[in-house]
């Protein structure tokens, strides 16, 4: 008899580069070992992987490269327990095992031929990433863009550094890059939460879709925000945590919503829209 | 469908021939009052009269606990681990479990079917029972009073034997190979079927259409109940670890003691247990009892998309096993305002 795929197998895959971006976070980028599945693997951005590092676990983690690079991809991961304790000690040369990818990603064929403005607060950043990325190898396909990187200290801003270098280029492409934080006194840039920053944005709010992705308590502000200036709550795509054990739908882990509407954060989404975000108790 | 009459005295040798397919499982006494489903040797012990098993029979597609896979930690690779069971029949199987085992295959057997428990599942052969209602059931509410389909061989108890519904190829084998055992149905015997299937429904202590049930369930969210009963739950995970239906599972990786390889084991979890909505960093989505309490009530009335039911099949295992009286159907009915 001919088995298909055992689904909670993974490929290994090596890490070719460890970049500590903050205190608590490192920036990991990785290559498949076995090419023929590294040259067929694909993702959307706002899609996770299961990393696995047998005999201490697996975690969830949000792809955070652009999807047009073939081959590889990079993870952004906050050393934060037991598993990521450990990828945090991986040195380039060292492997780890991946499934995936999972969820349904940010939908980016519907935000084509519009503006993007991509909001991002804390560890948010790094599935915004790969939506900002695939937005600059794409950048034909969209209109405008601004991207809010938010933190509570500047040393606490991912890809700080990376948006930085970013400026000339941005200014050439029509995008606004706004570093802002919340609770540093030295910090020289924008102050202040994400959302007292939508009067900077080059964005047409009739024609643009909406990326958010931070801690829960954001989503009403920025929600409440976004409307009195007049985006279409339609085109507001948010991407949400849960514990996601197994990916596929099936461990309940990361289940939301009532009986009336029943879903699991790994397969329903992590991406979901306006509509869901209010309707669906649990998942604010 | 294909319908035979079994005659009552020969159904040892039917039970005897089934177990030429391969270990036989049925629900036997473990205690006064209680049965569950063992690997049987001898047929007689086989319980046709029981009323419900601690366990429902999902362990033996989705056991407790089992070793997904083997590593050596040398190069990240995992080695299935999977251990074929061997072709098993489970004999007795009421309509609430074999839909509840439909319902699990819904969520198993979707467009990324979970490797183990599709394989244990080809492994079973399924051959149910019909059943009379006790104050617990209330199946005829959840429409997993009568089983349409999911089992190989159905058999529904006569005055003087079983009328079988054949509801598979592996069925027809079955019966094909050991045809010398069956009667020809005669109309005395659909007469004799149809009133029973009168009286069986007559049983049911309810009879009401719940179907809003999901949307009272959302809507009632600050209804008094959820606080006074969540008081009385000790988050124990009996009314998960007993459901048909619940499918919850952790996984762990266990090293070997010299600290090269080791094993990723899954184990029934429960969304009861306080860890179930853990996240790294410390943050629980499901913080407090009524939290976990109230998740279970509306994840068991969830609607199936695929059955086109609720996930709960009415058995009655969670309030008869719960240590501390919580009365699940009486508490959905206060939600419905029927008390």
């Amino acid at each position: 008899m001919i088995q298909s795929r055992n689904i909670y197998d993974t490929h290994v895959c090596r890490v070719l580069r460890v970049y500590p971006l903050t205190d608590t976070e490192k920036l990991f980028l990785f290559r498949f070992e076995d090419p023929s599945i590294g040259m067929n693997w694909r993702f959307r951005p706002g899609t996770f992987v299961e990393l696995s590092q047998p005999g201490v676990g697996e975690v969830p983690i949000s792809i955070c490269s652009s999807s047009m690079r073939i081959g590889f991809f990079e993870l952004c991961i906050r050393n934060a327990g037991r598993v990521t304790q450990r990828i945090h000690a991986l040195k380039p040369g060292d492997t780890v095992g991946i499934r995936g990818p999972y969820g349904n990603g940010f939908p980016m064929e519907k935000f084509e031929g519009r503006d993007l403005l991509l909001v991002a607060a804390g560890l948010g950043m790094a599935p915004l990433r790969s939506v900002f990325l695939y937005a600059l190898d794409n950048r034909w396909q969209f209109g405008n863009i601004t991207i809010i990187n938010a933190a509570k200290t500047g040393a606490e801003l991912l890809f700080m550094h990376e948006l930085d270098a970013m400026r000339d280029i941005a200014e050439a492409e029509n995008i606004t890059i706004l570093q802002t934080t919340t609770r540093d006194e030295r910090w020289g840039g924008l102050k202040g939460r994400a959302a007292t920053h939508l009067d900077k944005v080059n964005v047409d709010s009739n024609n643009t879709a909406v990326a958010l992705c931070g801690p829960p308590h954001m989503y009403k502000s920025m929600f409440e925000e976004l409307m009195r200036r007049g985006f279409d709550p339609r085109r507001i795509f948010v991407t949400v945590e849960r514990r996601m054990k197994c990916g596929v739908g099936k461990c309940g882990h990361c289940n939301i919503g009532t009986a009336a509407n029943w879903m699991y954060v790994c397969k329903d989404g992590p991406v979901f829209d306006y509509y869901d975000m209010i309707s669906t108790p649990g998942l604010i | 469908m294909r319908y035979l009459k079994l005659p009552h005295e020969k159904i040892r040798e039917f039970l005897l021939e089934l177990k030429r397919y391969g270990t036989l499982i049925a629900p036997v006494s473990i205690s006064e009052k209680a049965f569950d489903f063992k690997e049987v040797d001898v047929v007689d012990t086989i319980r046709f009269d029981y009323n419900r098993t601690v366990l429902p029979p999902r362990k033996y597609f989705f056991p407790p606990n089992e070793t997904l896979f083997k590593f050596d930690k040398k190069d990240c690779r995992l080695i299935d681990a999977y251990e074929d069971p061997g072709t098993f029949v489970i004999f007795g199987m009421h309509p609430c479990d074999i839909i509840g085992l439909r319902l699990l295959d819904s969520r198993f057997i979707d467009d990324q079917p979970d490797t183990y428990y599709k394989r244990r599942r080809e492994k079973g052969i399924i051959i149910g029972i019909d059943c009379l209602p006790d104050e617990y059931c209330f199946c005829n509410i959840r429409d997993a009073d009568f089983a349409d389909r999911g089992f190989d061989l159905f058999l529904h108890e006569l005055d003087e034997g079983y009328l079988i519904r054949v509801g598979s190829v592996m069925g027809h084998k079955i019966v094909d190979a050991c045809d010398h055992l069956f009667e020809a149905i005669k109309a005395e015997d659909i007469s004799v079927m149809t009133r029973k299937e009168r009286e069986k429904q007559a049983m049911f202590q309810h009879n009401e259409n719940w179907d809003n049930l999901r949307y009272l369930l959302e809507l009632q969210d600050s209804h008094p109940l959820w606080k006074r009963e969540s008081e009385k739950c000790i988050s124990c995970g009996n009314c998960t670890l007993t459901c048909p239906t619940c499918r919850c599972y952790d996984v762990q990786d266990i090293p070997e003691l010299d600290g090269n390889g080791g094993k990723r084991v899954r184990f029934w979890d429960s969304c009861q247990y306080r860890e179930h909505g853990l996240v790294a960093g410390g943050h629980n989505f499901r913080e407090t009892k009524l939290d976990r309490f109230k998740n279970r009530y509306q994840c068991k009335n969830a609607y199936c998309e695929t059955m086109t039911i609720s996930y709960c099949v009415g058995c009655g295992r969670c309030t008869q096993f719960c240590p501390t009286g919580i009365n699940y159907r009486k508490n959905l009915m206060e939600i419905r305002g029927d008390e």
